[in-house]
């Protein structure tokens, strides 16, 4: 897709999820990957790497994907935060854009909706 | 989806034993042909198109036909042709159970016919799974009562019985459901959902059972029992359930909200509440899959 590795942080509190995303993103674009299992985490490691793009679930223990979008948009108004989640209530979706995210996936997530969420972050960025 | 509860009704009025079931349905899974390869058959989709619809299918509570019409992939003139040359169900069925030589096929008729009857079904309604009826069928088979919390419990199921069909397969049979009192052994997962329609979803079974259903969700070959095999089944419950409180919210705007699931952690059993066993029998075993419900509401 594009020659410079993109850098994504995918936080899901599922280690299934989390790899099938990985493998899914591998195939479709140069990218390096950084696994965080909650909020928490996933602020502590965009804080150091600053990732590309950063992908949300939304339920997880120790610090939901709403908490963490918001505090990561407090850190860095320029992230660009997608949430992949497998609830899709209007009001979910409406406190996750109001936090800052870009975009909305809901799971199970599949390879054409990846591709979207690339291409969309490259004109984005471009 | 009428089938699956029909082989239940032969298990229990002594037309088969369960060995049987679980036989027949291991081979009826070979012989179902899906709308979506019809479709290419007959020209009218592309192997491209049926692959977009299967995504789409994946992420809300619609039929394939549904959603082809919704795309322009389909007319409903098309739909209603290729359900027509569709097999039914209950058709693969009976002739896999007099092929492995179970019940012949005036035995199926007879007990076909009583079994509509009971249910007030036409042999339509097994060619087309139209959510309403699904619903009202659910309602009978479960002898839920028309209260407003059992009216969820009932979408509840529905969705369970559609999120299966999609993520695992079509080889199982529902069982009634049944009150307990304390849970079957084996593996447990478990997820809150909290809001106005507060319960806990459970899944439970053996390990083998568990090995198979994770194998099947994630389509993946898991050998043994490790997180992934965890992962799988937590990541079901939490699909399910999410697909429930999105269809909750957008259909009936009704808020409710998850907790994140758990897997194998001792949870006290509430004496304020009851418990509701609805077992469901796979050609690889049979998960039981528990759902809380609060003590004020008359029946299931």
């Amino acid at each position: 897709m594009e020659s410079k590795s993109l850098d994504i942080l995918i936080c899901d509190d599922s280690i299934l999820s989390r790899r099938q995303m990985k493998i899914m993103l591998t195939s479709i674009t140069n990218c390096n990957i950084i696994e965080a299992e909650n909020g928490e985490v996933a602020i502590e490691k965009y804080k150091k790497h600053k990732t590309d793009i950063v992908f949300l679930d939304l339920v997880m223990p120790v610090k939901d994907g709403i908490t963490a979008a918001e505090e990561l948009k407090k850190f860095d108004s320029d992230v660009y935060m997608i949430v992949a989640s497998s609830v899709g209530t209007q009001q979910s979706i409406k406190k996750a854009l109001t936090a800052g995210v870009k975009d909305f996936i809901q799971k199970p997530v599949d390879k054409t909706q990846l591709i979207r969420i690339v291409d969309a972050f490259l004109d984005w960025r471009n | 989806m009428y089938t699956k509860f029909f082989g239940n009704y032969l298990l229990n009025n002594g037309y088969i034993t369960s060995e049987q079931l679980i036989s027949a349905l291991e081979v009826q899974g070979n012989y179902s042909i899906k709308l979506g390869v019809l479709a290419i058959h007959a020209g009218y989709m592309t192997s491209s198109q049926v692959e977009d619809v299967h995504i789409t299918q994946t992420h809300n509570n619609k039929m394939f036909g549904e959603i082809a019409i919704e795309k322009g992939y389909l007319t409903q003139e098309q739909v209603d042709d290729l359900l027509k040359s569709q097999k039914p169900d209950y058709l693969v069925f009976s002739q896999t159970l007099n092929d492995l030589g179970y019940l012949d096929a005036n035995h199926f008729e007879e007990a076909f016919n009583d079994y509509r009857k009971k249910y007030k079904l036409s042999k339509d309604d097994f060619s087309h799974s139209e959510n309403k009826k699904l619903i009202d069928l659910i309602h009978t088979y479960y002898n839920i009562t028309e209260d407003y919390l059992s009216n969820f419990f009932a979408q509840y199921l529905s969705i369970l019985f559609n999120n299966i069909i999609r993520f695992i397969g079509k080889d199982f049979t529902p069982h009634p459901a049944k009150k307990v009192k304390i849970f079957p052994d084996g593996h447990r997962t478990y997820q809150k959902i909290i809001g106005e329609f507060p319960t806990i979803s459970y899944y439970i079974s053996d390990n083998n059972t568990l090995i198979s259903f994770a194998s099947r969700y994630a389509q993946e070959d898991f050998p043994e029992i490790d997180e992934y095999v965890e992962a799988s089944v937590e990541d079901f419950l939490n699909l399910h359930n999410g697909l429930f409180i999105t269809t909750m919210s957008n259909e009936f705007s009704i808020e409710l909200f998850l907790e994140p699931p758990c897997s194998n952690t001792r949870l006290e059993l509430n004496n304020d509440k009851d418990y509701y066993e609805i077992p469901i029998t796979f050609s690889f075993g049979t998960v039981h899959f528990i759902v809380e419900r609060t003590r004020t509401a008359q029946a299931v």
